[in-house]
């Protein structure tokens, strides 16, 4: 690190490397084995430019899953998977490969990319500390805690958990044993796995046809309140083996955003950060002020809309889009909220209803315009994605091929929709909570790292729940029915801006190219919705979603300003549903029937599927197991996706 | 580093690892027999215990630091043996599959990291085509036109009365030398195995399946390039690499398992 500030920071990463990477009796041996690396193409090695020939416009979403969990993340490996970043690749590839619980396992259509997101902190220590002697652990660590833990971790997988689920709350009060470790092993330690892991991924990169981009886990969790962000790099490994993991635990946001400032400015590579699930973060992750309580100033704002272009809003740990609190004429703002919206990730801190606004993407977004409103800079223009942050190495998003959140709720376990889950917590959640993991569709002109990373970065990007609906927006002024039946696509880009892009307020509604279509291989579609965020004449944040287009829109007529129920056809003994409801494509040219000049606001789109059954009643089926009457009420849902915004600009 | 081809092979590193093995236990004299009540630290115990730490620590033990390592190496000893002496060892089926996933990482590391020539990936393929059948079809990259109906029975009539034109979609009614995968993310599996099996030509087919409806298809063109060396050669070292792991665990167990004499009562 060059820059001074950094010699602080250096400290902190010290301390923490002292702190976490705990056994690192290993390090030597790994470091001996790594130096004969095979040596990959170029083409593989790089980011992708001029290796594949582009499309003139993004041509189809290219699907993958950004927050993927293995064998080198502390917690992972904790709760027992034995699976690594090559097997990780490998599935997310459409290999088959063997779960740790024995069980083969496979995707029924591959994925375009993955960012493998372990966490930074300790990366690979629970691994160093399982696989280190007992008397170095005893006598060198010194440390009760660490070798109870130790002991766990070895007596049996149920154990294991336990451990590592107190690992987590210790590291959420900030109480992590101080091991007795050398730090300058450690740092190696760290080092020689991302390098690895680097090599790794270049060997399963293949522009064209599947992306392997470089990334990690920030894990910043003040008192439990769940501040990840997965970082994500677009460079090939001759950038980023030039920096190392940045560590979550006792850094901030800012200080990662520096980080990744000065990577940019040493590399001339490009990185971007993803917060994730802010459902846990009790209201900090997108507050008002900044995260000391002061007033937010124009450059903070300026800062954390470069880094955080995205945001994951859908994932294993629920979904973060909105909260029926928050939009209590939202009838669909329910999904994945049971279990999550009780407190912060271990439970420690209880939520109340005034933390939500802080904890959920579309108040963010709201808050972001009354933000620019103050200072003339929107600090949370993010677009959205999902991913799953499976902890099994198993990029699984599909409900009918649930592998758990980690190996301790893998399908062996049959009964873990009923179980009480406990991932440093002790009570209020259970393994129906959880939903079976969402997907990133990134709208890009070809398969490279260079082409899914900007396509994150200019917002053209959306969150699914799972399921891979193709859905598209363009806004711009004057739109008609006309323009879809023509090349829209061209329309679109030529005379619009696609999700994630701004429009300068022009003294007119803005209207919007809509079209969603379903999953090929998929249920049909119930409607499409647009969310519109604003601040009216006074300044208030408002909110109003408009049913825009729908199945059977000539028999289902609206009745007192609602969309009726698309039905229901899902057959609760079987985990079965006809695809004889609702539609295969459902487009539109919609144009704001409330824009008032002036305006600042922002539209999205919601797609909703027909009912289908949840992993928790494939389970119920194919286990044999009977669900809780809660759960039971809870296993057929909506899936959906959400697009990015597009942002209406006032002039003033 | 390219290590001669003896030096690769799975029965070199058990006879290593077994002379390795044999010297760690035997040296000094103290093996670790649980009926042994002696646990003996000389001057070469003492030696490896400081070794640890200075391997570990980057720094030589101070006395009472070596003291301390000595007592926490006696200890260990101890509770091992009884654990022994308990067997432990052999009721434990944490501590099983602990010790033989630790056989199989042994006998796969070197395979991890190896360098596959040229000549050995050829090979693999060669000895390996199943691996690779779909490997054209899954690349060919095809051009075709096509309109939409939401029922077959619409698709068969504008079939035969030649009025191709479907209903509107957002489906491409053109694609151009695409990808056979990139066909299948945007039309569905159904429609990609039934396009699989029509013959390029100017007329139109079908109608084919899909999650959608119904397509009419006039498949243009479809180029299957075979198998070329060169653009499978990542493919190919993964999965040699994968193969290498899996065969030399077979392999290791096959030479350790020829050494007992299995009797199975069936």
């Amino acid at each position: 690190m060059v820059d001074e500030k950094y010699a602080g920071q250096e400290k902190i990463v010290r301390q923490l490397w002292k702190t976490l990477s705990v056994a690192s009796v290993l390090a030597v041996a790994v470091a001996a084995c790594s130096e004969s690396e095979p040596t990959v193409s170029e083409t593989q090695s790089g980011d992708g430019t001029d290796t594949v020939e582009l499309a003139e416009f993004p041509d189809r979403p290219y699907w993958g899953d950004t927050h993927l969990h293995t064998d080198n993340s502390v917690d992972a490996f904790g709760f027992g998977t034995r699976l690594g970043p090559e097997e990780a690749l490998r599935f997310a590839r459409g290999e088959k490969v063997t779960a740790t619980t024995g069980a083969e396992t496979q995707l029924s259509r591959p994925l375009d990319f993955l960012v493998i997101a372990d966490h930074s902190d300790g990366l690979g220590a629970t691994r160093r500390l399982y696989d280190a002697p007992r008397w170095y652990v005893n006598w060198v660590m010194g440390d009760e805690t660490v070798l109870r833990w130790y002991d766990m971790m070895h007596e049996s997988p149920e154990q294991s958990t336990k451990a590592v689920g107190e690992l987590i709350s210790a590291a959420a009060e900030g109480n992590v044993p101080e091991a007795f470790a050398d730090p300058e092993a450690a740092a190696e330690a760290t080092k020689d796995i991302w390098n690895t892991q680097l090599s790794i991924l270049d060997r399963y990169n293949e522009p064209g046809v599947f992306t392997a981009l470089a990334g990690y886990e920030w894990t910043a969790m003040p008192n439990g309140n769940n501040l990840h962000r997965v970082v994500m790099f677009r460079d090939g490994s001759d950038k980023t083996r030039q920096t190392v993991p940045f560590p979550g635990i006792s850094t901030t946001a800012p200080q990662l955003w520096e980080y990744m400032r000065a990577y940019e400015k040493e590399t001339g590579g490009r990185v971007l950060a993803i917060p994730h699930n802010p459902n846990v973060s009790n209201g900090l992750m997108f507050q008002m002020t900044m995260e000391d309580g002061s007033p937010m100033t124009p450059e903070y704002a300026a800062l954390r809309a470069w880094a955080e272009p995205v945001v994951e809003v859908t994932q294993i740990k629920g979904d973060s889009e909105t909260h029926p609190y928050l939009s209590p004429n939202d009838e669909m703002a329910g999904f994945g909220v049971k279990g999550w919206e009780l407190g912060n990730l271990p439970l420690t801190e209880k939520t109340v209803p005034s933390m939500y606004a802080g904890s959920y993407a579309r108040s963010a977004l709201l808050r972001g315009l009354t933000l620019e409103a103050q200072m003339g800079v929107n600090p949370y223009t993010f677009g959205m994605i999902g991913s799953t942050d499976s902890h099994t190495s198993l990029a699984t998003g599909d409900e009918d091929n649930f592998w758990g959140k980690h190996t301790g709720n893998e399908q062996a376990y049959t009964d873990r929709a009923n179980k009480g889950q406990n991932l440093g917590t002790r009570e209020g959640r259970f393994g129906w909570h959880y939903l079976a993991g969402g997907y990133a569709a990134a709208w890009a002109r070809g398969n490279t790292r260079a082409e899914i990373f900007d396509a994150f970065a200019r917002r053209e990007v959306y969150a699914t729940t799972g399921p891979r609906m193709t859905v598209r927006i363009f806004g711009g002024f004057g739109f008609t029915e006309a323009d879809l039946d023509g090349d829209w696509v061209r329309t679109g880009y030529t005379r619009g801006v696609p999700m994630g892009g701004e429009l300068d307020d022009q003294g007119d509604a803005p209207s919007f190219l809509i079209t969603a279509m379903k999953d090929p291989d998929g249920a049909n579609l119930d409607r499409v919705q647009v969310i519109k965020g604003w601040l009216d004449a006074s300044g208030q944040m408002q909110e109003q979603i408009y049913d825009v287009v729908w199945s059977d829109m000539d028999s289902r007529r609206r009745s007192g300003g609602r969309v009726p129920a698309v039905g229901d056809t899902v057959n609760r003994d079987d985990a079965t549903y006809s695809n004889n409801i609702g539609a295969t494509e459902l487009r539109t040219v919609w144009t704001d029937p409330n824009y008032r000049p002036g305006q600042r606001a922002f539209y999205y789109v919601r797609v909703l599927e027909i009912p289908t059954p949840r992993w928790t009643l494939f389970d119920a089926v194919r286990f044999g197991v009977k669900l809780s009457d809660e759960a039971m009420a809870d296993a057929v849902a909506q899936e959906r996706a959400y697009t990015s915004p597009i942002w209406l600009q006032s002039k003033s | 580093m390219n290590l001669p081809g003896w030096a690769r092979e799975p029965l070199v590193h058990f006879i290593v690892l077994g002379a390795a093995l044999y010297v760690a236990l035997t040296w000094g004299g103290s093996p670790p027999d649980p009926a042994s009540r002696v646990i003996k630290v000389g001057a070469s115990e003492k030696e490896k215990i400081a070794e640890s730490w200075t391997l570990t620590m980057g720094r030589s033990p101070t006395d009472a630091e070596l003291d301390q390592a000595i007592d926490a190496y006696v200890r260990e000893e101890v509770l091992y043996r009884e654990a022994l002496r308990l067997g432990l060892d052999e009721s434990d089926a944490i501590v099983r599959r602990r010790l033989v996933s630790k056989m199989d990482f042994s006998a796969s590391l070197a395979a991890e990291t190896a360098e596959p020539s040229e000549e050995v990936l050829r090979a693999f393929l060669k000895e390996n085509p199943e691996l690779y059948a779909d490997y054209g079809t899954e690349n060919s990259r095809v051009s075709f036109d096509q309109s939409f109906f939401s029922s077959e029975a619409e698709a068969r009539v504008a079939l035969s009365s030649g009025a191709n034109a479907g209903e509107a979609t957002s489906l491409p009614a053109s694609i151009e030398t695409t990808a056979m995968r990139d066909v299948e993310a945007r039309f569905g599996q159904d429609f990609v195995s039934g396009l699989n099996v029509l013959e390029p030509g100017d007329d139109w087919q079908g109608p084919l399946p899909s999650g959608f409806g119904w397509h009419l298809v006039r498949l243009r063109e479809r180029a299957t390039e075979p198998p070329d060396f060169e653009s499978m050669r990542g493919a190919l070292a993964n999965d040699w690499r994968n193969a290498q792991i899996k065969t030399r665990k077979e392999r290791a167990y096959e030479v350790l398992r020829s050494a007992y004499r299995i009797d199975i009562d069936r």
